[in-house]
């Protein structure tokens, strides 16, 4: 297989628009339902998750530097364990990313395409996520560079051109009922943090290996930001009704008006936001494959590429009977299951590695300066 | 079934085979004879029916028999007369000088060689030098006496600047290549020369600044062209289509210039160009995509000035790519975004028109294509006829029978125009043919379809590689210091680095902090 490198800003510009792209349209409402107008506080109390998630995959790929999850949970706890553990994980991907696809496209039928078969909506997005991923972990790096300003910057823009429309007063009565409601509030948007573990995919093909842990926190910490921001934003716009909008963020963007031409910008948002969940989708997908080839030990994941974009546009209509059961879905199940695969369970394979390799490192001290190192 | 394969396999291997034998057929290996007349006669008899061969007999110093065979236009005659036969068919006495010594003392020519086979007499006698025999002797001597009619170096019509030299290539290699000698003095500007085409023998060079190119990147260059295998090459193009990376993508991977400055900057920046024999134009490799949105101009005037007409040129790339489909997916689908008094005046407009807005917008850009073309080929004095009647018929009576709105005529004037900033011919052709498969998405999913139009494109082009560079090179891989020579244009005084081309071994190309001002060199 031909050395696969990106670069830690490459990974870094990976990680933000996947957490942040579908994070930013339904946080803020599933936050509010629980913390009110506290609602900024809670992504700082779920960043605590990320942080953690980002600090076991680090760990985890310095025991295990060539390889990613599927491959080592087989070493950590044994052959057909490691096997029944790496089928969970990349069950977990798979599903995720069809309900992150039919999410997306609910929300395209929902609120712009109302005549459109949701199937075109989703084929249409699969096909173009299955050439990026086709072009492999290197073309997608550099897709996400070129992408990553024309995200960002609008985004930027959204905050700056909205503020006249702030009512910074909505913000008060501070933490009104006590600390609870925020981290209630946080447990929604946990689940999203713990995706952070999706960089253990991406840490073995780093060319600048040493940066990958700063890049990481770095990128936790945007995305903590980037969701306070969004967070207050909504917040001082919509004031209390913001639990009661499904996408706050395209409510607000219709307050947008400069010089009374430019109007109505919210398909301009959803424009932009396609852009991020494009490279949610390829790193979902991209994550599915390679696991995938991992765990079947194949060599080259390309030929699985095709069958597995079918199986994602199937599992799109399969994970979800509707889009009110998905929101159902996102509250009650999504952040304990989330955190249960990506954050819980490698902690568990971090602990029992740990051990492992303490009882090696009394037999044989040589080895472990170099795993060490 | 696993026998009709196997003859299909077998008939295949034949026909490849048959090909084979076919191009190589003109080449046959024999070297030259002791026997002067056995040399004639081989050579008479390969240029049977070539009545622009001459054969000249006359006697050597009134001794031997000898032969000069030319192509008459393709050899200086009046040359060959005062300089070969004038001195050769002087009767002499007593002089016991061998052939060789005669050539050396009697000719007056620069530029010989000996040949000591049949094939090398051919080929220099097709490139224009002509080929003296003698009795006696199994070698031939090849002079170096050939010319022919070509055109004189004049400015170049597709790439014209207002300010920088105005010298551009001709079809004669050589003359091409003391072009660039011309600019870059130094003996480390290298030239490789082969032959491609087992028919047209085009002499092709390859120039590269040693030290500065990566020599990986010579050497597969030179693998690539030595791979070819065509009967005819007819202009560089065919060249670009044999060795570029991507044969299925639209965007070019290989530059292509007629300017020799251009030609000596990109030396110097660590790539390679390619001269091909007959064809003005020399393709660089290997390029970025940003390349084709640079003109040589960019560095002959002040760098802000530069540094706008380069933001300018990347508004209207995206313009000439986006504007006809935006039109559509906004008038069909979001007409919401659309301020309502300007929606009330498109509505107005559109009114009478009988067709829906992406039949109209493919209408105007198909009309508008054609008529480009037409004006391309046609001779010049037609050509602006065909204008005028375009401009009339599309501009004004297409709008007043009610066939096309208005809006539309000034969205695809202002497409045209915008795809004719792009200062590279091919790439602002690639933008054109790329918009129509974006208006069909527009038409189709609105906004949503150009954004994945957009994703397509920047799946493609980062996916894409010119000669192992990713084609969108400075910007993805992020390279921060080029961004100095692709987000704006630095000044020449900060542009202190080479591109990444080159490696880190040759990384500064001049010394750094040579910021002018009164203070500085001199008293």
């Amino acid at each position: 297989m031909k050395t696969v490198k990106i670069s830690s800003l490459q990974m870094a510009m990976l990680m933000y628009p996947t957490i942040v792209a579908t994070a930013i349209l339904s946080v803020p409402n599933l936050t509010a339902t629980y913390a009110n107008q506290d609602l900024w506080i809670s992504p700082i109390f779920a960043s605590i998750i990320g942080f953690l998630t980002v600090f076991i995959s680090v760990r985890l790929h310095k025991l295990y530097p060539e390889k990613t999850v599927i491959q080592f949970s087989e070493q950590i706890i044994g052959r057909i364990p490691g096997k029944i553990l790496g089928l969970a994980f990349l069950f977990f991907y798979i599903q995720s990313t069809g309900g992150i696809t039919r999410s997306y496209a609910e929300f395209i039928v929902s609120s712009f395409l109302f005549q459109t078969p949701i199937i075109v909506v989703i084929v249409s997005m699969v096909l173009l996520c299955a050439f990026a991923v086709y072009g492999g972990l290197e073309v997608l790096g550099r897709i996400t560079q070129v992408l990553f300003p024309l995200f960002f910057v609008p985004l930027f823009l959204l905050i700056i051109l909205l503020s006249p429309e702030y009512e910074f007063s909505n913000i008060f009565p501070i933490l009104e009922r006590g600390l609870l409601p925020p981290i209630k509030g946080a447990v929604v948007p946990g689940g999203w943090f713990s995706e952070f573990f999706i960089t253990i995919f991406l840490l073995p093909f780093l060319a600048d290996k040493k940066k990958g842990s700063k890049y990481g926190i770095l990128t936790v910490f945007a995305v903590m930001i980037t969701l306070v921001v969004v967070n207050l934003i909504v917040l001082f716009i919509l004031g209390n009704t913001t639990s009661s909008k499904t996408y706050p963020l395209m409510n607000i963007s219709r307050y947008i008006s400069i010089a009374d031409f430019f109007e109505n910008l919210e398909s301009v948002t959803m424009a932009i936001w396609i852009l991020g969940t494009f490279v949610k989708i390829s790193v979902f997908f991209y994550v599915v494959v390679l696991g995938t080839a991992q765990w079947l030990n194949i060599e080259d994941y390309r030929p699985l590429v095709w069958p597995i974009g079918i199986l994602i546009v199937e599992f799109s209509f399969w994970a979800v009977p509707s889009s009110m059961a998905f929101i159902h879905y996102e509250i009650t199940a999504f952040p304990f299951y989330s955190v249960t695969i990506q954050t819980i369970i490698p902690l568990f394979l971090l602990g029992i590695a740990f051990f492992r390799n303490k009882n090696r490192n009394r037999n044989k001290k040589k080895e472990t300066n170099s795993v060490y190192k | 079934m696993i026998r009709n394969i196997k003859k299909l396999l077998w008939n295949m291997n034949e026909k490849h085979k048959q090909i084979q034998k076919n191009l190589q057929e003109p080449k046959s290996e024999s070297s030259l004879h002791l026997s002067y007349h056995q040399n004639i006669e081989a050579l008479r008899s390969v240029y049977n029916n070539c009545s622009d061969v001459i054969f000249r007999e006359f006697l050597l110093l009134g001794k031997k028999k000898a032969m000069i065979i030319y192509m008459e236009g393709l050899s200086d005659t009046m040359g060959i007369e005062k300089h070969v036969l004038s001195p050769l068919m002087q009767e002499t006495k007593n002089e016991s000088l061998t052939v060789n010594e005669m050539i050396e003392h009697k000719l007056i020519i620069s530029n010989w060689n000996s040949v000591y086979s049949l094939p090398e007499c051919i080929e220099s006698i097709s490139s224009g030098n002509p080929i003296l025999l003698c009795e006696g002797e199994n070698v031939g001597f090849s002079l170096g006496l050939s010319k022919w009619e070509k055109r004189s170096i004049e400015e170049p019509e597709a790439e014209v600047s207002i300010r920088g030299p105005r010298e551009g290539f001709i079809e004669s290699i050589r003359v091409n290549i003391s072009l660039l000698r011309r600019i870059i003095k130094s003996p480390a500007l290298k030239i490789k020369t082969m032959k491609i085409g087992t028919y047209t023998q085009t002499t092709i060079a390859l120039a590269y600044v040693e030290g500065i190119a990566d020599k990986t990147l010579i050497e597969e260059v030179t693998n690539r062209l030595n791979r070819i295998n065509i009967d005819g090459i007819l202009d560089s193009e065919y060249i670009e289509e044999m060795i570029e990376d991507n044969p299925y993508s639209p965007f070019p991977q290989i530059l292509s210039t007629e300017r020799p400055d251009i030609a000596c900057a990109n030396l110097l920046e660590g790539r390679l160009v390619i001269l091909v024999e007959g064809s003005p134009f020399t393709l660089i490799a290997p390029i970025s995509f940003f390349s084709l949105l640079q003109a040589q101009e960019d560095y002959y005037q002040r760098f802000m000035i530069s540094t706008f007409i380069r933001w300018l040129r990347y508004v209207f790339l995206g313009v000439s790519l986006l504007l006809p489909s935006f039109y559509v997916a906004v008038t069909t689908f979001h007409q919401e975004m659309v301020p309502s008094a300007l929606l009330l005046s498109i509505a107005a407009a559109r009114e009478f028109v009988p067709f829906p807005a992406i039949i109209e917008v493919l209408l105007m850009e198909i009309t508008f294509e054609a008529l480009r073309e037409a004006g391309v080929r046609l001779p010049r004095q037609v050509g602006a006829a065909v204008s005028i009647v375009g401009a009339l018929v599309i501009g004004q009576a297409a709008v007043q029978a009610g066939l096309v709105s208005a809006p539309m005529v000034i969205v695809v004037a202002i497409t045209g125009i915008a795809s004719f900033m792009i200062p590279r011919y091919v790439a602002g052709i690639a933008i054109r043919l790329i918009r129509f498969p974006i208006i069909f998405l527009a038409g189709t999913l609105g906004l949503l379809g150009i954004m994945l139009g957009i994703l397509a494109i920047v799946i493609h082009l980062c996916s894409l590689r010119s000669f192992g560079e990713p084609y969108l090179a400075p910007l993805a891989p992020l390279k921060t210091k080029e961004l100095k020579d692709m987000l704006w244009r630095s000044p020449l005084w900060m542009m202190d680095t080479r591109p990444h081309l080159t490696g880190e071994a040759n990384l500064y190309k001049q010394t750094s902090d040579q910021k002018p001002g009164p203070n500085k060199g001199g008293d």
